[in-house]
């Protein structure tokens, strides 16, 4: 091969290199808003609630997950700050009484059986062990997608050529593993899967 | 962190199955399917290519009448505790066998449907997607969420309504417990056996009525021979019965082997 | 320089090299993996918080209790009651999927039709209803819109004037009856089995043959005949009042002829009745074809005991000049003009060539009020949809196996599509009668009588009646309940004799038909898994038949044959099954084979 062709071959070697191990792992994913720019950390903050106020485990044992509007209606029918994303929330959604479409970070697949209590009640987990720290944010992350898989970068695919989400957290299946491995927990795929 | 193991208990789940008491109804086998999110027959369903993760056979003394007796012999995957065919056949790690409850799991998205498993199985307990599970229009609303749905061209057999196994699992531990309420965790199949005659339970304590009953006289399991130490406890009062463990004779219209 | 074709080729090469190093074909595999796990088209389930609700099934007459999971208020599970009096905490097949029934594929659609004609019908006079499930409190309603309309309210044949205690008999002689098979209620017959003695006189052998302990294999048709034989031999021994005309008929048939008849022995005959004598109480069970063998037990021990009066739950005295119940035999043939029929609440399934030898020839016209197309629907004028279990709100009448009167209630678990009819609603609308309130005014006069206790599914409690208030009885009653009437019942009434009307057709029918319960009728698509997936029951338009019959007539397992009787002909998948008797053909009773044949009729079979 001549030295132009070799050049032009290492030239598509460097450009796939390039773009598999630099842009690829950001075009993977799409970036998308939440619905409402709910601050964690004014509720958790000065509004002095605990997680379980909003998060809670039914009687059952089952999770309510992210609170129903007639929950957030609860105080929120007239606004109780002064902040523009609360007008927009009551406006957008609690006064037309619609649920807003959020985008659940720590939604899992339909074939995994996870549920908060005993990682809560019996393995005494906190909240951020898995959820990072959501609880403290003042804006809500932006939510990732994988574009193919349509799961959010949350539960699953590996940091690819070391581009890390916004914050790390712990819930997708080799966390789950790994923490479960240690407990000496882990017996089969069936224990998390249905 | 949690680091030690904090008194699971183990168990080996299974069952006993009173033929005797066996009725036929057909009631466990549309139970099942209510449960377990399986889909209704495909119009090119037949008895070959169904989904049936527990079946009813009718099996009979091979006598003419007036000495004719047949009764009515529920299948479902045997659950192996040795040697567990499909577990040993599988080259895609997609069945294991639980050494904390003894339920031989299934995981369809690892399944590749080659179906190795099913020429494994001796018991005819596994089954096949041949066609995308479809869902008559607005039926999806009664499925089930503890059950994932499965998709074409994977196996799936009976896991002992695993959902209830995790649901049950769920309310121990709201309440603190690691040992589940035997009165939370019983199959769909055996909560709709209108005669009582399917039983479950934990084999590994005595105390259950289902480890006694596999240690009474009249208790037999299916192909018994082989070795693999099926979980499923027939019993029947009948000798002609015992031997249909070993050598099953079907009734001439029922039942051809499935491929 | 110039690039060329060779260039690009180059460029390319070293490109498809060098993403081999990069993440991407690896991450595109697992994705890609993933993306088909939730192939289009995969439902979802809906998550939400888990509750238990209560009803009773109204899928069929028996109307066991029902406890439904419900995710957010949807039921996506069913399961028994458990200690129920009535159900005994059993569900059949049917039953435990019966909350799918919603979206079974041949469910009529709620379309634009519009209940109008009835309307229009019902000012222009000669109407009639014909009432499947006689007996509920819509059924009263039916009477009272009749009455006010000067209209005739049809019923099928009228159930037996008694019920069976099936608890207090010692021997129990079913003649085709499918007792163990869904007959009255199976949770109630299968706890009473253990303490009862089970003769099954079948053609065929069918589960209740099988199950039974002892089982006795006679001729196709030969049911009436048995019933006959064995009451001549039962008179000879004890005299004792028999309906008019059965003493007469009864002896004609000596044991030597009714051995001819049934295929048994003259000993098997007489060791029969010898067991029904001797080991009483006994009961006879007869099958739909045979309501004669029923007025057997007028002879025998369970008289009063096993075999009581049927009783109903109360209504209101100002329903009690409603119209009389006329059954449809007793109907003039060719007189009626218009026949609306409420098929909302299924009974036995009347071969419809029946209801049509009754309608004025010409100018008549058929409104059927039904959820299903697969039924009267397929011949009808207008068929109107209407809700289904768990949509709808109706009662039960008690079951032939209850010795009490009951009252409950099938309540609506979901609301139903939009666009159907209440039958109910637009009869008694058009008739100008006012029924809105009628199941709760029924419920009132049941607790004005203060008898009875209520059995609550939600905690299992049995509650007098006279201990609650009309208001905390009726909301008991729509939140899962029922009513078990504690006044004591007696004897019945001696039934009227009806021999069974011969079966039609020439010696050219060489088979006789014996009709098995289809399971594949509308409820449930995962019925599917029972007689499609499986074998366990025959399905829709299968027919099996004895080998050594289906080798007389050229038929192999699997040929595909025309079934022909006096009424018309349907085509049919044989199969082999030597369970068959000689000479029978056993057909699962979807309608199109029921619309061609009654009972026990004969039939010839070719290969198509």
């Amino acid at each position: 091969m001549t030295f132009r062709g070799t050049l032009l071959f290492a030239g598509g070697v460097l450009a796939s290199l390039g773009l598999g191990w630099i842009a690829f792992p950001h075009a993977i994913y799409t970036s998308r808003q939440q619905p409402v720019e709910f601050s964690h950390k004014i509720h958790t903050g000065s509004a002095g609630m605990q997680c379980e106020d909003c998060h809670a485990l039914r009687e059952d044992g089952s999770y309510v997950g992210i609170p129903p509007l007639e929950q957030c209606a609860g105080c929120h029918t007239e606004p109780t700050g002064q902040t523009a994303a609360e007008k927009n929330f009551i406006e957008k959604y609690v006064t037309p009484n619609r649920e807003p479409p959020w985008l659940v970070n720590a939604r899992q697949p339909e074939n995994v059986w996870f549920s908060h209590t005993p990682h809560v009640r019996l393995a005494k987990l906190t909240c951020a062990r898995c959820h990072g720290d959501q609880g403290t944010l003042d804006k809500p992350r932006v939510y990732q997608e994988d574009r193919i898989s349509g799961y959010s970068r949350d539960i699953w695919g590996k940091p690819v050529a070391n581009v890390k989400g916004p914050t790390q957290t712990g819930m997708k299946m080799d966390d789950c593993i790994e923490c479960h491995r240690a407990a000496g927990l882990e017996h089969s795929c069936l224990d998390c899967h249905k | 962190m949690i680091s030690e193991n904090k008194g699971n208990k183990k168990a080996r789940y299974g069952m006993s199955i009173d033929v005797d008491r066996c009725t036929g109804c057909g009631g466990c086998m549309v139970a099942c399917a209510s449960e377990n999110n399986v889909a209704p027959a495909n119009p090119g369903a037949n008895d070959r290519k169904g989904l049936t993760w527990i079946r009813v056979f009718k099996v009979d003394n091979g006598q003419e009448y007036p000495n004719k007796r047949s009764v009515f012999v529920p299948m479902m995957c045997q659950q192996c505790g040795e040697e567990t065919p499909c577990y040993l056949a599988c080259p895609q790690q997609a069945v294991d066998v639980d050494p904390s409850t003894g339920i031989v799991g299934q995981m369809p998205e690892r399944c590749l449907g080659c179906r190795y498993c099913m020429a494994a199985c001796p018991y005819h307990a596994r089954y096949f997607n041949w066609w995308d599970p479809v869902w008559p229009a607005g039926m999806e609303k009664t499925m089930n969420p503890d059950v994932a749905p499965r998709m074409r061209g994977v196996v799936e057999k009976c896991n002992f309504c695993h959902g209830r196994w995790h649901a049950a699992r769920q309310k121990a531990a709201a309440s603190g417990n690691r040992v589940l309420d035997p009165a939370d965790y019983v199959p769909a199949c055996v909560e709709a056996c209108p005669t009582g005659a399917i039983r479950f339970g934990d084999l590994s304590d005595a105390s259950t009525e289902v480890a006694r009953n596999s240690k009474t006289p009249d208790s037999f399991r299916m192909l018994e021979k082989l070795g693999t130490e099926p979980k499923i406890y027939y019993m029947s009062k009948r000798q002609w019965v015992k031997e249909i463990a070993e050598a099953p004779k079907l009734t001439p219209q029922k039942e051809p082997a499935r491929g | 320089m110039e690039t060329n074709r060779r260039d690009l080729l180059k460029l390319a090469g070293g490109a498809a090299v060098g993403i081999v190093f990069t993440p991407v074909p690896w991450r595109l595999i697992t994705d890609a993996a993933l993306w088909s796990e939730n192939w289009p088209g995969t439902p979802q389930p809906a998550h939400g918080p888990l509750t238990a609700r209560y009803t009773n099934c109204s899928l069929c007459p028996a109307g066991c209790a029902v406890r439904a999971r419900c995710i957010s208020n949807r039921p996506i599970g069913m399961a028994g009651v458990a200690g129920h009096p009535l159900s005994q905490g059993a569900l059949c097949a049917l039953g435990l999927a019966g909350h799918q029934a919603p979206y079974h594929p041949d469910r009529l659609k709620p379309a634009s039709a519009s209940a109008a004609p009835v309307a229009q019908a019902i000012a222009k006079g000669g109407v009639a209803v014909l009432d499947l499930r006689p007996g509920r409190t819509a059924s009263w309603t039916y009477r009272r819109a009749m009455a006010a309309v000067k209209g005739l309210y049809v019923t099928a044949p009228q159930p037996l004037p008694f019920a069976y205690n099936l608890s207090a008999a010692r021997t129990v002689l079913s003649i085709g009856a499918p007792l163990i098979d869904g007959w009255g209620t199976p949770g109630n017959v299968l706890r009473a089995r253990a303490g009862f003695h089970l003769i099954q006189a079948d053609s065929v052998e069918s589960r209740s043959a099988s199950l039974a302990d002892t089982w006795l294999r006679i001729n196709p048709g030969s049911e009436p005949a048995l019933a006959l034989g064995l009451a001549q031999i039962l008179l000879q021994r004890k005299p004792k009042a028999v309906p008019a005309g059965m003493a007469e008929a009864a002896a004609q048939m000596t044991p030597a002829r009714t051995a001819d008849a049934t295929a048994l022995s003259e000993k098997e005959i007489l060791d029969l009745a010898d067991a029904l004598f001797q080991n009483g109480p006994s009961v006879v069970v007869a099958g739909e074809a045979a309501p004669e063998a029923a007025a057997l037990n007028a002879l025998l021990g369970g008289w009063g005991q096993a075999v009581v009066a049927r009783q109903e739950a109360p209504v209101p005295e100002s329903w009690k000049t409603a119209a009389p119940a006329t059954e449809l035999a007793s109907v003039p043939d060719g007189s009626i003009h218009t026949l609306l029929i409420d098929e909302s609440a299924p009974g036995d399934y009347i071969p419809w060539g029946v209801i049509a030898k009754k309608l004025a020839r010409g100018s008549s016209s058929v409104i059927v009020f039904s959820w299903s197309g697969t039924g009267y629907a397929r011949h009808a004028n207008l068929a109107l949809p209407t809700a289904v279990f768990p949509e709808a709100l109706d009662d039960l009448p008690a079951p032939a196996d209850s010795p009490a009167a009951a009252f409950r209630l099938s309540a609506p678990l979901v609301e139903p599509p939009a666009g159907v009819v209440n039958p109910v609603e637009v009869i008694a609308k058009a008739a100008g009668i006012d029924a809105s309130a009628a199941l709760r005014e029924r419920a009132d006069a049941i607790h004005k009588t203060a008898r009875g206790n209520l059995f609550r599914y939600a905690d299992g409690v049995s509650t007098p009646v006279k201990d609650l208030k009309p208001e905390d009885f009726w909301n008991a009653l729509n939140e899962g309940g029922c009513w078990i009437d504690t006044a004591q019942a007696g004897a019945p009434p001696l039934p009227k004799w009806v021999p069974s009307a011969s079966a039609a057709g020439g010696a050219d029918l060489a088979v006789t038909i014996v009709e098995r319960r289809f399971a594949g009728a509308p409820g449930s698509p995962l019925m599917s898994k029972v007689y499609k997936e499986s074998n366990l029951q025959l399905g829709p338009n299968r027919a099996a038949l004895n080998p050594a019959t289906a080798a007389g007539l050229g038929l192999a397992d699997g040929a595909r044959a025309a079934l022909t009787t006096a009424a018309g002909s349907c085509e049919i998948e044989v199969i082999l099954d030597p369970a068959v008797s000689p000479g029978a053909l056993e057909v699962a009773a979807g309608p199109e084979v029921l619309d061609i044949c009654g009972a026990f009729a004969r039939a010839k079979v070719v290969r198509a």
